[in-house]
């Protein structure tokens, strides 16, 4: 996808200094940068939690909770909110979507500044309610589904579960803001000749996600508002004493829930997208069915909701069409993964980071997508729900996956975000530890699951504790490869190489932010660029 | 530019709209609901309004249990005065349940209320119930309550529920306190909890 030549770039500076740069910030690309360090911080949080689940759990007893089981509920579910709201959302969307969206259209920011701004501090907000959240009370030990009667005033009295809502309310309004800005953006504000159908395949993702976001953020926050006033000020929409349906709980949160995984991934997709093509000097196989697989998933994951409430009481009909739906999923994401390879196939590879990256995420999804096929089917997921299992299969397709991504999109953007280039070496080493660390950690976890380990208990059976124990071990290298990459991000700002070119990457980079200096300036794209049709996939013009 | 200020302002005006309006959806799930099981008797929601009759008899009978149950905050006794019937579809039926209040106070009460099995909640016809309202009940103070239902013979049409020979038809009585149910629309919407505890 070849975009024509640089233009010329304002080098002079005028925007302001010091704090205000940032607190005030309207750039994108600052703001995007906010937004990863947000993330880098609260994944400090959330693999602490993490971390400290993993411990007691490395053999059977009661280790750190005896007697405070409730604190690891609380720290479960801190554990799930801060990973999928305060990591992955921000780094993802608000990360590398602030910095590279308008990048790639040619659009010299994204259409609201200051409600991109806004967007950023609510979710700052929400990470420390959601923080303080732990502190308050006994902490909110009811899971991230929140599911009432557990969620309300009779199980958790305190105002700790009231802290999380608001939390969620906070960045929930947030990402809200934060899509509607892409979405206007994307359809505004592209370059002369940038055509939908031109569009690199990570704005793609960046615009169904904004969609699945506009779509599905909203039902969390009017089920969150029902919960708060059902344990505050006296409604009933989940108490059945006054004619209520905690069933009504599951139906809403998981019509945003499923929804959501997308949310996390689809962005994924469209960074692989990018390192894959890249890396491999060809085109994207299929640029076209690419694009609109990631908009039949995100369709499709609006109506298979209720596949994780198979064990709610829902009837046999409902779990037969949810089942069916569900299996469907797995034709667009198979046109994604058999592209990636297509992709690959017959091109020059370049091992670098960013690559190894976007394979060693496509074998993970590939193997938390084929266990998702397993627990779509309502039978077999009434023997495997809520146990170990399926935190195995969530955490390879979702969790570890996204990282994945996320890593690789550092590694392949970071020198156009500081101007300066990771160490190759140090990169591999700490790939290397990174995956074999989550594959040990995560993979025996579907043993557990299969014999039957339920999850979110902080203490088992010693029949568990062999397979428990490897799994500590997994999470221990984990732990080495995170605090690596850490060391990685200091290595660069501090020894990394000064690049100069525009395009580190050579041939394979063919997308616009490739066409602006390194690091790329406070002002990008004020001319704006002029898109030529190019390459036989997108000569189509659209609309 | 003052065209394209104009587009970008009135998409995002759009997309504003979108989002409110999927708040809005969200509470209307509740009502939908509602009506929706009413007019489907999804889960066991027994019909209670819009009842239509027709002269046929079924040539079959049919048994219809009596289950009651109590809300641990509320100080009452509650219990169906027959455990179970036999029922002709198509004719009319008049049972009674009796609640007595053991407490030291006067209390309100009011009781959701469902069928299993989940598929015959449409063939189920309240015409009368006493949980169509609140109760009151003095201390130490008993009453009889009916209910008066029919089941529609067209309950053996239905491949789903034509193998149907016993129907459970449960009560829970809570306390009216704070929240105030809006009658029977709110009981049906509650009415999944005790039917899945029967499933089980």
């Amino acid at each position: 996808m070849a975009y024509g030549a640089a233009v010329a770039h304002d080098e002079h500076d005028h925007h302001p200094h010091g704090w205000k740069r940032w607190v005030y910030s309207t750039n994108h690309k600052d703001i995007g940068t906010m937004y990863i360090v947000l993330a880098l911080i609260a994944a400090i949080v959330g693999g602490v939690l993490s971390w400290w689940m993993r411990l007691e759990l490395t053999e059977p007893g009661l280790q750190f909770f005896d007697g405070e089981t409730q604190l690891y509920n609380a720290i479960l579910t801190a554990h799930g909110f801060v990973m999928v709201f305060f990591v992955v959302m921000p780094a993802m969307i608000g990360g590398f979507g602030n910095w590279f969206v308008p990048l790639m259209i040619g659009a010299p920011d994204m259409a609201f500044p200051r409600m991109n701004n806004i967007s950023f501090w609510l979710t700052a907000a929400g990470l420390t309610l959601m923080t303080l959240s732990l502190f308050v009370g006994a902490g909110p030990g009811t899971g991230w589904t929140v599911y009432p009667p557990l969620s309300s005033l009779a199980f958790h009295p305190d105002a700790s579960v009231d802290f999380g809502i608001l939390a969620l309310h906070l960045a929930g309004a947030g990402s809200i803001l934060g899509a509607i800005n892409f979405i206007v953006t994307i359809f505004n504000m592209r370059a002369p000749g940038m055509t939908l159908h031109r569009m690199p395949l990570f704005v793609w993702a960046m615009l169904v996600t904004a969609f699945l976001l506009l779509l599905a953020v909203p039902v969390l926050a009017g089920a969150l508002t029902m919960l708060l006033t059902d344990r505050n000020f006296g409604t009933a929409f989940f108490a059945v004493a006054g004619g209520g349906d905690p069933l009504l709980w599951q139906h809403l949160f998981w019509f945003f829930g499923h929804p959501e995984v997308y949310i996390i991934i689809l962005p994924a997709f469209g960074i692989i997208s990018q390192i894959v093509s890249t890396f491999s000097k060809k085109p994207v196989f299929g640029y076209l069915g690419m694009a609109y697989a990631m908009v039949a998933i995100g369709v499709v994951g609006f109506i298979v909701w209720a596949h994780h409430m198979y064990t709610s009481g829902i009837g046999v009909n409902a779990r037969a069409y949810f089942t069916a739906a569900t299996l469907i999923i797995a034709v667009p994401t198979g046109v994604k993964i058999f592209s990636w390879l297509a992709t690959m196939w017959g091109g020059s590879i370049e091992f670098k980071a960013p690559m190894m990256y976007a394979i060693g995420f496509i074998w993970l999804f590939v193997l938390g997508g084929v266990t998702g096929v397993v627990l779509a089917n309502a039978g077999i997921d009434f023997a495997l729900h809520d146990t170990y299992y399926v935190v195995a299969h969530f955490h390879y397709v979702m969790a570890i996956a996204a990282i994945f991504a996320m890593f690789g999109g550092w590694y392949y953007w970071i020198s156009k975000m500081s101007g300066r280039q990771y160490s190759e070496g140090l990169a591999k080493v700490q790939f290397w530890v990174f995956f074999i660390g989550v594959n040990v950690l995560f993979f025996p976890q579907h043993f557990l699951g299969l014999a039957g380990m339920p999850r979110r208990i902080p203490d088992y059976p010693d029949v568990y504790a062999g397979w428990n124990f490897v799994s500590s071990v997994g999470a221990a290298i984990t732990v080495v490869g995170t605090l690596m990459f850490y060391y990685v991000i200091w290595h660069t700002y501090r020894y990394g190489k000064t690049v100069s070119d525009a395009n580190p990457w050579g041939e394979g980079a063919t997308t616009l932010e490739w066409s602006v200096p390194s690091p790329a300036p406070f002002h990008t794209h004020e001319e704006l660029p002029v898109i030529g049709p190019t390459g036989h996939h997108h000569s189509k013009p659209a609309e | 530019m003052a065209q394209r200020q104009r587009r970008i302002m009135v998409s995002a005006v759009l997309l504003f709209g979108v989002a409110a309006g999927m708040v809005g959806a969200s509470f209307a799930a509740v009502p939908l609901y509602r009506m929706f099981c009413q007019l489907t008797g999804y889960a066991g929601t027994p019909r209670t309004e819009n009842i239509t009759r027709t002269d046929r008899v079924a040539d079959r009978m049919v048994t219809v249990r009596f289950d009651a149950n109590v809300n641990s905050k509320l100080p009452w006794a509650f219990q169906p005065l027959q455990k179970r019937i036999e029922v002709r579809p198509g004719e009319d039926v008049l049972v009674h349940y009796e609640a007595t209040n053991r407490g030291g106070t006067a209390v309100t009460g009011t009781a959701t209320f469902n069928v299993m099995p989940d598929t015959v909640g449409k063939y189920f016809n309240k015409i009368e119930c006493f949980c169509f309202t609140e109760q009151t009940l003095n201390p130490g103070e008993s009453i009889s309550m009916p209910v008066m239902f029919f089941v529609d013979p067209a309950i053996f049409d239905d491949p789903e529920t034509a193998g149907v020979t016993t129907i459970t038809l449960s009560y829970t009585f809570f306390p009216v306190d704070g929240p105030q149910p809006s009658g029977a629309a709110a009981a049906a919407a509650a009415a999944a909890a005790p039917a899945r505890a029967g499933d089980s």
